[in-house]
């Protein structure tokens, strides 16, 4: 399936420490997926792998629109078009949100189009303000989120893994980020939610859900596993 | 034979009043005694002087001129002079109760008034050789002198040039802001990219009770020659020094920054940012002194290195027993992006009194990495990750320049180097 995050018997340790032992997860474009898991069950650890983090050991297969991204530097996984926004975005000093916007359009397959959606996220998003600001400097957690967000839409990637986006949120901002993700539904994007708790999934409408334990998938299947585990918590899939 | 015999030495003197021509002979006496220093002298520490004196012959009069200066260009109706070689080149400005004119004829013509600024920030000749030599050989320069109440009418932008090969310069900046008067200088230390010489340009800022001194002075002279500068500021009660320096170029760069708090209230804002590349040495030594009740100092430097330059960083916060209620922080940041780059940061405090606020910073390291991998998961080629890193590192400094129009020949000029280092592979 090209038109697909295609996640293959991906593995990956950390010195003598294996902590994803096969993962096969498939998100067609046009797709939200969730990946619920426990601390520690490695959902950070596949966000990194996929895009290319080298501190990790990996081996197996992750397809970007049938483009294999595994083995590529960092910067070409981006240019196929895989996204990662960060749980924890780093502060870049001195560099404002608008310097790395020039940069990315530059860098862009096509850079016009790039500057229309940059310009288009800007309103939707309410950037104005944060444009001549240092990239995660002084920003709250939410504003964070809203900047991972525009990037986002200025990458236009094809396939976005958005690692635990409602982490250090309110509620509202919680529902705010949600609005957002759904804002990004598109035939031509496959969107993976990472998240530990359910309640970001109260205020979407994931087409699948995948639940991940000790490095391997337990369970995939509709927006009711969820619910489940927001009533049985994870010791109902362990 | 030395080159530096009083009888073939230079044009300056002829002009001298009786206090300066003193000054002068005892200077030459010391100049004589004076060896080079040595690195087991602290203060010149880190930096091995591979050259004498007599490798230099004094200039003998402006020759070269390397004409209008880009920087000034930046300036909005600036009041432009010229120092080629020591000597100040053109004529010179007065406007009401505001002078800038030669040093040399301002000694002659209003030796009072020099003798009053030199009195309280002079730089001593016994400091070392080239405060000797600069005393004992120099003498022209420029002289800006703002009378009680006056705010200058526009920024004097000082084009000071090493101009000739083989040579060494002593050019002598002396500013003076009187009571609540303010006075804004741009200082571009400069010459031809090929020009071997030596140059010793001495600051000496005095600023009056309540009044305010900017200064900004960059270092762009190039990588041939050696500058071995001084600068010397007395701050008088509630008056303000703004102070930045950029440093660019030169073989030997090396700035002795001594810059005394004296009045109650009296405050410093030192800003500093440095490129080192090929086999440059950047030798900063500051230090601050605070003598009076009430004072604030904050000295803010960042420099990066590349290829095999060193740079050196000393500071110095001072609090004299007397110094209470301070509050003096300094922080020196550096990026190493070679190997055979080396950087020294070495920060110091001496607190005499007990009721202060004090902190100081220092970082020596590469560009980051987790910086590099945020960017370049935005798509960003690696070199473009770090030439917008290197860019952003020095965004802090640039936007506390006392003049912030220079800001962007500066980013400019910074920016270049390290992408010409990225185009030849040095980084």
């Amino acid at each position: 399936m090209s038109n697909a995050l295609e996640i293959t018997n991906l593995k990956a340790r950390l010195g003598d420490l294996e902590i994803l032992k096969g993962i096969n997860i498939t998100v067609p474009f046009g797709e939200v997926h969730a990946l619920m898991g426990p601390n520690g069950s490695g959902k950070s650890t596949l966000t990194h792998v996929l895009m290319g983090n080298d501190a990790y050991e990996a081996s197996g297969s992750a397809l970007v629109g049938g483009i294999e991204v595994m083995g590529l530097p960092v910067f070409e996984r981006a240019r196929s078009g895989l996204f990662e926004a960060f749980q924890y975005p780093t502060e870049v000093p001195g560099v404002s949100l608008d310097d790395l916007t020039v940069e990315m359009i530059d860098v862009a397959d096509d850079p016009s189009a790039a500057r229309t959606r940059a310009e288009d996220a800007s309103q939707f998003l309410g950037m104005d303000r944060f444009m001549d600001r240092a990239i995660n400097t002084s920003l709250s957690g939410g504003e964070k989120k809203r900047s991972e967000m525009f990037q986002l839409a200025v990458a236009g990637p094809k396939a976005a893994i958005l690692d635990e986006i409602d982490s250090g949120l309110d509620v509202d901002a919680v529902r705010e980020v949600a609005t957002m993700v759904e804002s990004l539904r598109s035939p031509s994007l496959g969107v993976l939610v990472i998240t530990h708790y359910s309640r970001i999934l109260r205020y979407m409408n994931p087409d699948r859900v995948h639940v991940m334990v000790d490095g391997r998938v337990v369970e995939s299947g509709g927006p009711e596993i969820a619910e489940r585990l927001e009533s049985e918590g994870y010791a109902a899939v362990r | 034979m030395s080159h530096f015999d009083q009888a073939v030495s230079t044009t300056a003197g002829v002009n001298d009043p009786a206090w300066r021509s003193t000054a002068r002979s005892t200077a030459f006496g010391m100049f004589s005694d004076d060896a080079m220093p040595t690195q087991d002298d602290e203060i010149w520490r880190y930096v091995d002087l591979d050259f004498v004196m007599d490798d230099y012959r004094p200039s003998a009069g402006a020759t070269v001129d390397l004409g209008d200066d880009p920087l000034a260009a930046h300036i909005p109706n600036p009041t432009v002079v010229r120092v080629v070689d020591g000597l100040f080149v053109g004529e010179d400005s007065f406007a009401e109760g505001f002078t800038v004119m030669s040093l040399d004829r301002a000694a002659a013509e209003r030796s009072d008034m020099v003798e009053v600024a030199l009195d309280r920030s002079g730089i001593s000749a016994d400091g070392d050789i080239f405060k000797a030599a600069s005393a004992a050989f120099g003498g022209d320069g420029v002289f800006v002198h703002a009378a009680r109440g006056i705010v200058a009418p526009s920024v004097v932008a000082i084009d000071i040039q090493a101009g000739s090969n083989g040579t060494a310069s002593f050019p002598h900046v002396v500013i003076a802001a009187e009571e609540h008067a303010d006075v804004s200088v741009v200082v571009h230390l400069r010459s031809h990219v090929d020009t071997e010489a030596l140059i010793v340009p001495q600051f000496s800022i005095a600023v009056g009770d309540g009044a305010r001194i900017s200064l900004s002075l960059v270092q762009n002279v190039g990588y041939g020659v050696r500058s071995i500068g001084s600068l010397h500021a007395e701050i008088g009660s509630d008056a303000l020094f703004r102070f930045g320096e950029i440093g660019l170029g030169g073989r030997l760069a090396r700035l002795h920054l001594d810059v005394g708090l004296e009045g109650r209230g009296s405050a410093a804002n030192v800003v500093g940012a440095y490129f080192g590349e090929q086999d440059q040495i950047l030798d900063y030594r500051y230090f601050m002194r605070h003598v009076g009740t009430n004072t604030r100092s904050d000295m803010f430097l960042k420099g990066a290195v590349e290829d095999d330059a060193r740079s050196v960083f000393t500071g110095m916060i001072r609090i004299e027993e007397s110094g209470q209620k301070t509050e003096a922080y300094q922080t020196n940041r550096n990026l190493i992006l070679s190997d055979g780059a080396s950087a020294q940061s070495v920060p110091n405090l001496e607190i005499l009194a007990n009721d202060v606020k004090c902190g100081h910073g220092s970082t020596v390291g590469p560009l980051d990495l987790e910086q590099k991998y945020y960017l370049m998961s935005r798509g960003l080629s690696p070199d473009s990750a770090d030439r917008l890193q290197v860019r952003g590192f020095f965004e802090e400094a640039l936007g506390k320049l006392p003049h912030p129009e220079l800001a962007t020949p500066v980013r400019e000029w910074i920016n270049r180097k390290y992408e010409t280092a990225q185009a030849e592979g040095r980084v």
